[in-house]
């Protein structure tokens, strides 16, 4: 019963997580509404708010019966009710900043709540003393969109410096400045240090799902930026996987050598006594001699005096279940490139090849395991305990031609392959997620829609 | 069990017997069938192991080009079974995809087919789907009713029962309701006992599935539509090009690296050598459709865009075609295409095939197929990222 008076949280509820890949792409509940039985508003004794139910297809034929009708108002008011009630918080618990609007950051002066475990930075200024002799000190800042967003929360006060004589008031008679409105606060700090509406909302939506979100450039010196991302490391190249490479090309060359160089008009030949395209599998590979890929060089001839692409990474993800430091974060989950979606088209191919060549590699996807049904509520059981060693576990695995020469040569085999020697990787989880990912998120007047263009990886994993 | 849900059952015997018959049939994925003799003698089979039994079977099939519908037509039903059922090449104009029109007649006549070609499957279907959906309309229209009057006397209405796709069983009455087909039987039957039936079906190859089994494979002969002469490969070349300029002969059309044929060739020849099967996507608002094995076996698991990518812009604004997909799409047709592929479970992949620059790359390249070592291809894979999903 009381599971409808419970306060959002941002942690997520454990869910059953087989058939997740076909529900991602649909709608689902994210799309609905708020439901607004469940929004703790209402100070006065609450009244009966009846359970969230099925959508009728249509009205009535005879224009809005009266079940309906009597349904339809019962769910309007309760969401005036919801939106009627003031929102309150304690003074004991509400925090306090001075925006100045010449540094574009706002200054934490009482910081009170979880909020500055994940946002703001710490920042040496000279504050000048009445001597005149300067002391520098840190002090906690915070980002225009950071402000922002905890003052339309409600969750922080925030002034501007004034040479106005201030009252003293009870409580606040330590602040020197006068108090900013909410509609004040947007007006200054939309703009403010390359924060435009687009970014602001896409920012705010994150925050209150959860995530931690951090500028990937950094706007001041003082900002801490997380390590840059590992350079790509392919498969360490053994002896022997050098020498087979060596080998199988010096003989394609001989063999071409032999048959006089392509022919253009006979781009695959067939020889019977050398065995030679002998089989389905050499076919196909022979078949393969068009260029393809992100190794190709990309001619695509861009005008030297065009204005720079909007399409650069702005905001670093960080999942809420990530532990983040601030003072020194650590890779993030997902990177983030915001477009105004009315004014700004598609990324050209140019621009993506460009946004993956600052983006790490994704390790392949892991195998869903199979287990039996004690195995799973076992599994599940123990599930907070394992979630630490989960991201070390899929190691990165040497991609195609080492995997490719696996019958030869197997490939060392750790403990999940020991566990289903006989199973063939999947190739699918692999396909559709691509090799590299970059979010974009496309704001059009407040609906905010998020693609994810990974890099295909076709020529990587051959149906043949 | 009614059609309209999708059978999930995996161990079956009927699809088991079906599987089994299917990996038969369609058990070589290009046309070119390789076929190595069993040895006899453990010393003849160290010889085979270096290939010298191998043996090549090319079925060297007809076809005749016809540029009014950009195609090559298979009318010899040999020809046409082997392309359709080793890789799965071409559409039969009168059917769904394999040409089974002789067989949709032969079952009309007998009234009583054991197999039901995929045509008649999908009329089944659809005849269910709708009367399930009267059915499913009638149900909550009646339990709408039984709530008003239940309001209006003011006491809670009883549970109602709205059937679902897995609860609902077709009705042996519902027969009645398929089209008129046992009408059509009769009048045929009178006609059809004088005439024979004869097939005039064909199968239907896109130009880059000709072009790809006459170039690289050297299993089909194109003929001339006028002269029924068999058609050189240069020739070939230098027609499939020329259909898509239009009057014939402009000198606008010389020496164009943008060409239709020759981009949806590179996309089609890429996802093909990778073994892919390559059909149509129209039905889906995309280009391309990628099976793994077949239409047969498992639906479509990517949707491919083939987005054209000029090197030089100059090369674009002066191009004679309108290639389609040239210019970046809006973020609203963007979402629309993934919506509805995604509805379908497939996964959006966008193609980008880059078109070469005249000035970086010669036009004399053009005489002949050398051209296409210059497009490359790369694809991107699209899509949705909700973050309220993402959080764990």
């Amino acid at each position: 019963m009381d599971d409808n008076l419970e306060l959002p949280t941002a942690t997520p509820k454990p869910e059953a997580s087989q058939d997740r890949e076909e529900e991602e792409q649909s709608s689902g509940d994210e799309d609905q509404g708020p439901d607004w039985t469940k929004i703790p508003g209402l100070n006065v004794a609450r009244p009966v708010i009846p359970k969230r139910g099925e959508k009728d297809f249509e009205p009535t034929a005879q224009g809005g019966s009266g079940l309906q009708r009597h349904v339809l108002d019962r769910s309007r008011s309760a969401m005036l009710e919801a939106l009627k009630a003031t929102r309150t918080i304690s003074h004991k618990s509400v925090s306090h900043a001075i925006w100045y609007p010449q540094l574009k950051r706002a200054h934490v002066t009482v910081a009170r709540g979880i909020h500055f475990s994940t946002m703001g930075h710490s920042v040496a200024r000279a504050s000048a003393e009445s001597e005149g002799a300067k002391k520098v000190q840190k002090r906690l800042e915070l980002l225009p969109e950071e402000a922002l967003y905890l003052v339309e929360r409600g969750a922080m006060y925030c002034w501007e410096p004034t040479d106005l004589p201030l009252h003293h008031t009870v409580h606040l008679d330590d602040m020197e400045g006068v108090p900013m409105s909410v509609q004040q606060a947007y007006a200054e700090m939309i703009g403010a240090d390359e924060l435009t509406l687009e970014r602001y909302e896409v920012y705010a939506y994150l925050r209150r799902l959860g995530y931690v979100v951090t500028r990937t450039k950094p706007p001041s010196p003082e900002y801490p930026v997380p390590p840059p991302f590992p350079s790509v490391t392919r498969a360490s190249a053994s002896i022997v996987n050098r020498l087979l490479n060596t080998v199988t090309s010096f003989l394609s060359q001989f063999v071409r050598i032999f048959t006089g160089g392509r022919d253009w008009w006979r781009p695959i030949c067939f020889s019977r006594w050398l065995h030679y395209n002998m089989s389905n599998k050499s076919l196909f590979k022979s078949l393969r001699f068009l260029p393809s890929g992100y190794d190709v060089p990309l001619h695509v001839q861009r005008a030297p005096e065009a204005p720079s692409t909007p399409y650069q990474i702005f905001y670093n993800l960080y999942k809420p279940s990530t532990p983040f430091k601030k003072t020194a974060p650590p890779l993030p989950d997902f990177s983030v490139v915001i477009v105004n979606a009315r004014t700004t088209p598609m990324p050209t191919i140019a621009e993506l090849t460009d946004l993956f060549g600052e983006l790490p590699e994704l390790p392949p996807p892991a195998p869903r395991k199979r287990m039996s049904f004690a195995q799973q509520k076992q599994a599940s059981a123990s599930a907070p305990q394992s979630k630490q060693t989960a991201p070390q576990g899929p190691a990165i695995q040497p991609w195609s031609f080492r995997r490719s020469l696996a019958w030869i040569w197997p490939l060392p085999q750790t403990n999940e392959n020991a566990k289903s020697p006989a199973r063939p990787t999947n190739p699918f989880p692999s396909l559709k997620t691509g090799k590299k990912m970059v979010v974009v998120a496309a704001v059009d007047a407040g609906t905010i829609s998020f693609f994810r263009f990974g890099q295909g990886v076709f020529t990587e994993w051959p149906m043949a | 069990m009614s059609l309209i849900t999708p059978t999930r059952h995996k161990g079956s015997q009927k699809g088991g017997a079906r599987r089994a018959e299917n990996n038969k049939i369609y058990a070589h994925p290009l046309p070119l069938v390789f076929s190595a003799p069993e040895p006899h003698s453990k010393f003849g089979h160290v010889l085979g192991l270096f290939g010298p039994n191998t043996r090549l079977e090319n079925p060297h099939c007809e076809g005749i080009f016809d540029p009014a519908t950009r195609s090559v037509w298979v009318t010899n039903e040999k020809d046409s079974m082997i392309l359709w059922r080793r890789g799965f090449f071409g559409k039969g104009n009168l059917s769904r995809s394999e040409p089974s029109w002789l067989a949709r007649q032969i079952n009309a006549r007998k009234a009583a087919g054991k197999y039901m070609t995929s045509e008649e499957i999908r009329e089944k279907r659809r005849a269910e789907r709708k009367q399930f959906k009267m059915d499913r309309a009638a149900a909550i229209a009646k339990a709408a009713a039984e709530a008003e009057a239940a309001f209006a006397e003011g006491r809670e209405a009883g549970p109602a029962f709205i059937p679902s796709g897995a609860t609902w069983k077709p009705q042996p009455s519902s027969e009645l309701s398929l089209p008129s087909e046992p009408l059509e039987d009769q009048s045929m039957d009178v006609a059809e006992e004088l005439e024979p039936l004869e097939d005039v079906e064909h199968l239907q190859l896109t130009l880059q599935e000709a072009f790809f089994l006459i170039w690289n494979l050297d299993c089909l002969t194109v003929l001339d539509p006028h002269t029924h002469e068999p058609m050189s490969l240069r020739e070939t070349w230098q027609t499939f090009q020329d259909v898509h300029c239009i009057p014939p002969g402009l000198p606008v059309y010389a020496h164009r690296f943008d060409n239709p044929f020759l981009v949806n060739y590179a996309a089609y020849h890429y996802y093909r050598s990778l073994g892919w099967v390559v059909k149509g996507g129209i039905k889906f608002c995309v280009d391309l459709l990628l099976y793994k094995r077949g239409p047969v076996f498992h639906h479509a698991e990517f949707a491919i865009v083939v987005i054209p990518v000029y090197e030089d812009p100059a090369d674009k604004e002066s191009s004679p075609f309108n290639l389609p997909n040239a210019d970046t799409f809006s973020w609203s047709w963007l979402s629309t295409i993934n919506r509805v592929n995604a509805q379908v479970q497939k996964t959006l992949i966008l193609t980008y095939v880059t078109i070469p620059a005249q000035s970086r790359v010669s036009a004399d390249l053009l005489s002949s197929p050398a051209c296409l070592a210059h497009y490359s291809v790369r694809d991107v894979v699209l899509r949705r990222f909700i973050p309220a999903r993402m959080r764990d």
